[in-house]
C-alpha cells in the first residue's frame, strides 16, 4: 500500500469573506442572529433620530449672524441662535479684560508652548532645566503679563530671568532639532573655547548668561504694561490660570503631605493626616467660601485682599490634599523589598524615595493623577458660584444680556464642546505617557 | 462633646473678636474709599435691568447706575468704580467684613435685614411686587382665576412663600412647579409645563420681551408682595449713609426740577430756580456736611443722568431696557401720582 503523501503544497485560500468584505464584517458584528439585527437597526434609528434633530435644530435651521436674539427669532424661529455665542466669544475666553490688551493673555499662552513644547522633542539637551524654568519662572513672566502696573525689584528680576530663559530655550531648540547639539555646546566652539579646560568652558557660559541678564535688566525698565487688576479676569483664561496653578502646585504638595503620611515621626505624621482628613471631608465649595469670606476677618486691617489670590491658594490646598491619597495609593503598592534593596546598596530617607520609590510609584499613578486634574479643572468652575466670571460664570450669564435674553442652550452647549476638547486632550495625553512609561514591562 | 463645644465657643468668640476690630475702625468710609481712588461697589449674578454684563465684558444696568452715580459724586468721575459680583449667599457678609463699600443689588428692604444684619438701607431707588404671568389664550385676566392652576416658581426664594400665602389666603390650591434654574423655568413655562409662571414683576417683564411672540403673554395685574429696593450700606458710619442716601435723592430731585444730562450745563449757568441752583452748587453750601465736592449732584447729572433717563435707559422702553411701563407704577414721581419722592434740597 502505497503512502498518500501530498507533494505539493496546498494553495493558500482567501481569507473568509467575513474577515474581508464590508457585507461580511457586517454580517459578523452587526447582524449575527436576528436579536442583534433588531439592536442594531433599533440603535441605528435612535442615533438618526438624535443626530438629525441635532442637525436640524443646530447647524440648518440655525442664525450664525444676528445683533440680537429678536433677529435671530425673525430669521429662524426653531434653529439654534449661534450669534449670540460668536459675539460672546472674547467673554467666553477672556472674561472682561480690556479689549485692547488681549494680545498680552495670547502672548502669556503662546510662551507657555514656546517653553514647554521642547519637552517633548526628542532630540533636544538639558529638558530637565527646562522642566525647572518652566515651575519656577514661567509662571512669574505671564503673570507679569497678564497683570502689569509698575514692576518691584523682585518682579523686574523675576521678568529678567524669564526673559533670558525663554530666549535661550528657544535657540536651544532651534540648535538641538537642526542639529542635536544643546545651547551651551554651540557657543563653547563659535567662540572657539572646545579645547579650553572645563573650568573655563563654565566660566564662559557664566559671563555670556549674566551680560544677557544685565543687557535684558536694562531694557525691561523702559517698558511698562497697563495695570489689568484680577476682577476684570475671566472666562477660560481665568479657568486655566487658577486649575493651572492648582495642578502645578497639587502634586509637590501631594508627595509632601503623602510622605508626611506614612512618615515615622508622630507630630508630622499627625500634622499631615489632620490636615488631608480636613480638607478632604469638606467640599470644595465650603473651602471657597471659607476662603473668601472668612479668611478677610482674620488678616490684619491694610492687608490687600484679593479674592483671586484667596480662591488659588484654597484650590491648591484642596487639590494638594487629594493628590496626597492618590500618591499615598502609589506608595503602599510598591513591594517591601525595594525599600529593603534600595537600603541594601546603601541609600538614606531622601535617596530611596527619589531614586527608587517615587519613580515606580508615579508611573503607576498616572491614571489616577490625571483623572484628579481633569476633575479639578472641571471643579475651578464652582468660582462662578462666589462671583468670579470664569467660563461658566460667562456662559450663564449670556442669557441675562438684554440682547440675548434667555439664550442659554446654545452656550452651554458650546462649553460642552471646549470642556470635552480639553478633558479629552488630557486623557489621551495620559494614555500615551502611560503606554511610553510601561515601555519597559514588555520587553 | 464638651471639647467640641468649646472650641466652637472659641472659634466664633474670636472671629467676633476680630470681626469687631474691623467695624470699630478709626477711620470713615469716605476716606477709605478717597484713599483707594475707586469705589467698591457690590451687584449679584447678572439681573436683567439691575445689572448685566454686555458683550465687551462691560457693566450696565440701573443699579450699576447708582453705583456710577456715588462715583461720580466722590470723585467727579463715574468710572473710578469696581464692580464687584458677589453670591447671594455671601452678600451682607462681604458688606460687612469690608470688602464691598456699597451694596446695589436687588436685596428687598425688610425689617430683619434692617435690624439684624449690621446693614442701613439708604433711599428706595425701585418698588418691584411679586406677578403672574399667563398666555393669553386662557383667557385668564386676573390672578384671582388661577384656581387649581399649575405655577412655575424658583425654589428656595421668598417668591415661593408669597406664591403659598397667596394662595392659602385666597383659597386658590395653586400647586407649585419648583425650579433651581430660572431659564429652565422659563422654558418649562413657554412648552406649557404650568399654567402660569410667578417672579418679581420686572424679571417677569424682561422674560416676556424676550419670548418668541410676547403679545401671546399677558401680566396680570395684581401684586402679590412688597419688594421695595434700596442701596445698603455698613452700619455705623452716618456720612457715608448720607451720601449714597443724596446720591439717590439727587437723582429723583433732578428729575422732579426738570434737570437732565443734557441740559445740565445750562441749567447750572442761567437757571433762576433757587432749588436747582442749590443742587447744582451753584449756589449754597449743600455738600459741606456731605464731605463732598460743591459740584457733586452736577457731577452726577453730568455722567449719569437723572433717575428718569435711568430708568427710560435700563427698565422702560430704550433699546436695553426691560420695557416696565412707568406711568401708573409706584416708580413714578410723586408729582406724577407715584412714590418717588426726595426730601427738599435746602
Amino acid at each position: 500500500m502505497a503512502a498518500v503523501v501530498k507533494s505539493e503544497r496546498t494553495a493558500a485560500r482567501s481569507a473568509p469573506l467575513s474577515e474581508t468584505t464590508v457585507l461580511g464584517w457586517l454580517r459578523k458584528n452587526l447582524f449575527s442572529s436576528w436579536i442583534n439585527a433588531l439592536l442594531t437597526i433599533v440603535s441605528i434609528y435612535i442615533i438618526y433620530a438624535a443626530v438629525k434633530g441635532f442637525y436640524v435644530w443646530g447647524v440648518a435651521d440655525a442664525v450664525w449672524v444676528a445683533k440680537d436674539r429678536r433677529e435671530c427669532f425673525d430669521i429662524s424661529i426653531d434653529g439654534a441662535c449661534w450669534a449670540g455665542v460668536i459675539q460672546w466669544m472674547n467673554n467666553f475666553i477672556y472674561g472682561r479684560y480690556p479689549r485692547g490688551e488681549l494680545w498680552r493673555v495670547n502672548l502669556g499662552a503662546l510662551m507657555l508652548v514656546l517653553w514647554m513644547a521642547p519637552l517633548w522633542v526628542p532630540r533636544v539637551k538639558d529638558k530637565i532645566l527646562i522642566g525647572m524654568s518652566t515651575v519656577f519662572l514661567y509662571p512669574f513672566l505671564a503673570g507679569y503679563f497678564f497683570a502689569g502696573g509698575e514692576k518691584g525689584i523682585f518682579m523686574q528680576v523675576m521678568v529678567t530671568l524669564g526673559i533670558v530663559f525663554l530666549v535661550g530655550n528657544t535657540l536651544n531648540v532651534i540648535i538641538g532639532v537642526s542639529s542635536g547639539r544643546g545651547l551651551r555646546e554651540v557657543m563653547i566652539q563659535k567662540l572657539g573655547k572646545q579645547d579650553a579646560s572645563d573650568e573655563s568652558q563654565r566660566n564662559t557660559i557664566l559671563a555670556i548668561f549674566v551680560g544677557a541678564l544685565v543687557v535684558v535688566f536694562v531694557l525691561q525698565m523702559w517698558w511698562t504694561f497697563e495695570a489689568v487688576s484680577w476682577t476684570k479676569w475671566g472666562g477660560m483664561f481665568l479657568t486655566l490660570v487658577i486649575s493651572g496653578i492648582g495642578i502645578a502646585a497639587a502634586l509637590p504638595l501631594g508627595i509632601f503631605l503623602a510622605l508626611g503620611r506614612r512618615s515615622k515621626l508622630p507630630v508630622i505624621r499627625v500634622l499631615c493626616t489632620a490636615f488631608i482628613e480636613i480638607f478632604r471631608s469638606v467640599p470644595l465649595i465650603t473651602v471657597l467660601f471659607m476662603a473668601t469670606t472668612m479668611f478677610p476677618l482674620f488678616m490684619p486691617e491694610g492687608v490687600p485682599l484679593n479674592k483671586l489670590t484667596q480662591v488659588i491658594i484654597a484650590v491648591c490646598l484642596f487639590s494638594g490634599c487629594y493628590m496626597a491619597e492618590t500618591v499615598r495609593a502609589g506608595l503602599q503598592a510598591i513591594p517591601n523589598g525595594q525599600y529593603e534593596a534600595a537600603h541594601t546598596i546603601g541609600l538614606g530617607y531622601w535617596g530611596t524615595m527619589g531614586l527608587i520609590v517615587m519613580p515606580q510609584a508615579l508611573k503607576h499613578m498616572i491614571p489616577n493623577i490625571v483623572g484628579s486634574f481633569i476633575g479639578l479643572l472641571k471643579d475651578t468652575t464652582l468660582v462662578s458660584i462666589i462671583g468670579l466670571f470664569d467660563v461658566l460664570g460667562m456662559l450663564r450669564s449670556v442669557s441675562q444680556d438684554i440682547p440675548w435674553r434667555g439664550l442659554h442652550k446654545e452656550p452651554l452647549l458650546f462649553g460642552a464642546m471646549l470642556f470635552f476638547i480639553v478633558c479629552f486632550a488630557m486623557s489621551k495625553y495620559s494614555r500615551h505617557l502611560e503606554v511610553k512609561l510601561s515601555a519597559g514591562d514588555n520587553r | 462633646m464638651k471639647f467640641t463645644r468649646l472650641l466652637t465657643l472659641a472659634v466664633s468668640a474670636f472671629a467676633l473678636m476680630v470681626a469687631g476690630g474691623v467695624g470699630a475702625s478709626a477711620e470713615s468710609t469716605l476716606d477709605i474709599v478717597k484713599k483707594r481712588g475707586h469705589l467698591r461697589c457690590q451687584v449679584g449674578a447678572p439681573a436683567p435691568g439691575f445689572y448685566n454684563l454686555d458683550a465687551n465684558g462691560e457693566w450696565y444696568g440701573s443699579d450699576v447706575s447708582i453705583c456710577q452715580a456715588v462715583a461720580a459724586a466722590i470723585f467727579g468721575d463715574k468710572s473710578k468704580l469696581e464692580i464687584q459680583s458677589v453670591s447671594s449667599q455671601v452678600r451682607f457678609t462681604a458688606l460687612a467684613n469690608g470688602e464691598s463699600d456699597l451694596l446695589s443689588r436687588t436685596a428687598t428692604w425688610t425689617l430683619l435685614r434692617d435690624t439684624q444684619l449690621g446693614l442701613d438701607f439708604t433711599a428706595i431707588n425701585f418698588y418691584d411686587g411679586q406677578g403672574f404671568m399667563v398666555p393669553k389664550d386662557t383667557g385668564i385676566k386676573s390672578a384671582l382665576e388661577l384656581k387649581g392652576a399649575t405655577v412655575c416658581v424658583l425654589t428656595g426664594t421668598t417668591t415661593e412663600l408669597n406664591l403659598a400665602d397667596f394662595s392659602r389666603v385666597n383659597n386658590l390650591d395653586i400647586s407649585p412647579v419648583t425650579f433651581e434654574d430660572s431659564n429652565v423655568r422659563n422654558d418649562t413655562y413657554l412648552a406649557g409645563g404650568c399654567d402660569a409662571l410667578t417672579n418679581d414683576k420686572s424679571s417677569i417683564a424682561s422674560i416676556k420681551a424676550a419670548f418668541p411672540n410676547p403679545d401671546d403673554h399677558l401680566l396680570l395685574p395684581e401684586t402679590i408682595s412688597k419688594e421695595p429696593l434700596a442701596p445698603a450700606v455698613r452700619q455705623g458710619d452716618g456720612q457715608w449713609f448720607d451720601i449714597v442716601k443724596w446720591t439717590v435723592y439727587a437723582l429723583i430731585n433732578a428729575e422732579e426740577l426738570g434737570v437732565t444730562q443734557a441740559n445740565v450745563d445750562d441749567m447750572r449757568a442761567n437757571s433762576t430756580n433757587a432749588s436747582v441752583r442749590r443742587m447744582l452748587g451753584a449756589e449754597g453750601n449743600l455738600n459741606e456736611g456731605l464731605g463732598l465736592s460743591k459740584d457733586w449732584a452736577y457731577n452726577i447729572i453730568k455722567q449719569v443722568g437723572n433717575y428718569g433717563e435711568i430708568y427710560e435707559r435700563y427698565m422702560g422702553g430704550g433699546e436695553l431696557g426691560i420695557k416696565i411701563g412707568r406711568a401708573g407704577s409706584a416708580n413714578e414721581l410723586w408729582t406724577r401720582g407715584g412714590l418717588m419722592y426726595a426730601p427738599p434740597f435746602r
